[in-house]
């Protein structure tokens, strides 16, 4: 199916994947991929283990370049830049390209130091304009009023939920355009998992996200549109709404109504 | 549809199935002897009649309660979702068609001693042919998840209202006749808006139906009689 005549033309689009095929070695494991990802919306990507969700968030911020044998092939344009170009700096792409893993991954320093260590990386600023950053990163990651207190404690002695939103408010500190979420709640109890969700929807207004979800129920409330992959095919790309309640493919209906074999 | 991995979801899916063609069985059966009783001033069928209703009541909040619990435990998407929804909606309709079956029932019940012109009774009737052939195509289009099915009970139902309408202008021509013919009449003419009523809920059904399969709404204006209506009915529906 081709996703892309599905949109309408008035969407913008903040990355373009374009007959993207990705090997590990000899493995083909996605196949001809072509989706829009539309800017300051939520893209779910879903499907069963190893259908190659998880692999197309990682080429999105050419997170696979630091595993030897992996390569991709065809286009991800990022703003109509192919970030798939050896060329593109990394650490430029990766700072426009936030990623949120499924565990945790604070650092072992301080709160502050967790949010502060990535700004340094790419800009100087004054301690007071870094104190600014850091307040407005953890606001936005809904995480201040619970810090600010201790701002100074290490990272690891926050709770999994808090944790996560650090990693959230240090993604967002350093101003990128789009976030990658991969499984960003399967590790949260449901409260901190709420939260999580907030903040995405939060997020939305001023980001272009992608989340890859186990979750059929998390798809539904925090995306606006869903890609259904199987096998490493995108079997339907779509409007949420439509693909949840009236799928066009009857692979995309068995698995999200729990029919998969 | 079944076949979950999880099977006492498809359990509890059938289930809701059974319990509305149980439901549409007595609303069915209800409606039958309700006309039957108002046809032949049958006083102790007319009394079966009421006494079926709370049946009716009891299998509706089951259903309701068992759609909620599959809501809650299997979180439903698409069809699933939609028949949980359905079986909600179309167990309400078959509960209303059960109360104006009784409601028929009962209004025998007052007219019984002063039955005056049975004529007027055979308008009703053919009335309660489409109705009761509405309703049961209904009921088997549900059943089989049959969208052409349900989608000529939506077409036909202007059929029942042409007749109310046809219905009306006699029960009124008897009145003028004779004023004494007015309380037998007016009981009538309540019984003949229940069955037009039952169409409406037998019409909600199909557009229910076909929700179910497709996802897809009915438009909201269903198709008007093809018999000028004096404007009485329109004013009804306000």
């Amino acid at each position: 199916m081709n996703a892309a005549a599905q949109t309408p033309k008035e969407l913008p689009t903040k990355i373009s994947v374009r007959s993207l095929d990705f090997y590990y070695g000899a493995d083909r494991s996605l196949k001809n991929i072509t989706m829009p990802l539309h800017t300051n919306k939520v893209t779910a990507f879903i499907g069963p283990s190893g259908c190659g969700k998880s692999t197309l968030l990682r080429v999105l911020n050419r997170m696979y370049d630091l595993y030897p044998g992996q390569r991709a092939e065809g286009e991800v344009l990022l703003d109509g830049e192919n970030i798939l170009d050896p060329v593109i700096d990394l650490n430029a792409l990766r700072a426009r390209v936030g990623m949120i893993f499924q565990k945790p991954t604070p650092f072992p320093m301080s709160i502050y130091e967790n949010i502060a260590f990535g700004i340094r990386l790419y800009e100087k600023l004054s301690r007071a304009d870094l104190d600014a950053r850091v307040e407005a990163a953890l606001r936005g990651a809904a995480l201040w009023d619970e810090v600010k207190d201790k701002l100074q404690t290490s990272g690891l002695g926050l709770s999994g939920g808090q944790q996560q939103r650090l990693c959230i408010a240090r993604s967002v500190a350093v101003q990128p355009e789009v976030i990658l979420f991969d499984e960003p709640c399967s590790a949260l109890d449901p409260i901190s998992t709420a939260k999580v969700e907030e903040l995405i929807d939060e997020l939305t207004n001023r980001y272009t996200i992608a989340i890859v979800t186990h979750n059929m129920q998390q798809a539904v409330r925090v995306s606006d549109y869903t890609a259904f992959m199987y096998l490493g095919e995108l079997v339907e790309f779509g409007g949420t709404d439509d693909v949840f309640n009236k799928p066009k493919e009857k692979r995309t209906l068995d698995y999200i109504t729990g029919r998969f074999g | 549809m079944s076949d979950h991995i999880v099977k006492s979801y498809d359990r509890d899916l059938e289930a809701l199935g059974r319990r509305i063609a149980e439901m549409g069985g007595v609303a069915e059966k209800m409606l039958a002897e309700a006309m039957d009783a108002l046809s032949t001033f049958d006083v102790d069928l007319a009394h079966r009649v009421v006494s079926s209703d709370p049946r009716l009541d009891a299998l509706q909040r089951e259903i309701e309660e068992n759609a909620i619990l599959t809501i809650a435990r299997r979180q439903p998407l698409a069809v699933d979702l939609r028949e949980c929804i359905a079986a909600i909606r179309i167990s309400g309709d078959i509960e209303r068609v059960g109360d104006l079956a009784k409601n028929i029932a009962k209004r025998t019940l007052k007219i019984v001693s002063e039955a005056r012109v049975p004529r007027a009774i055979v308008g009703l009737k053919s009335m309660h042919e489409i109705a009761a052939m509405q309703l049961k195509d209904a009921l088997d289009a549900y059943a089989l998840r049959d969208t052409e099915r349900a989608r000529a009970v939506w077409q036909n139902d202007s059929d029942l209202d042409a007749l109310e309408d046809s219905v009306f202008r006699d029960l009124l021509t008897f009145m003028m006749e004779d004023p004494r013919n007015i309380s037998f009449c007016t009981h009538l003419l309540f019984c003949s808006k229940n069955l037009e009523r039952i169409g409406d809920h037998t019409t909600n059904i199909s557009e229910t139906v076909v929700y179910l399969v497709t996802g897809e709404s009915m438009p909201t204006e269903r198709p008007k009689s093809r018999i000028p209506d004096f404007g009485v009915k329109d004013e009804a529906a306000q």
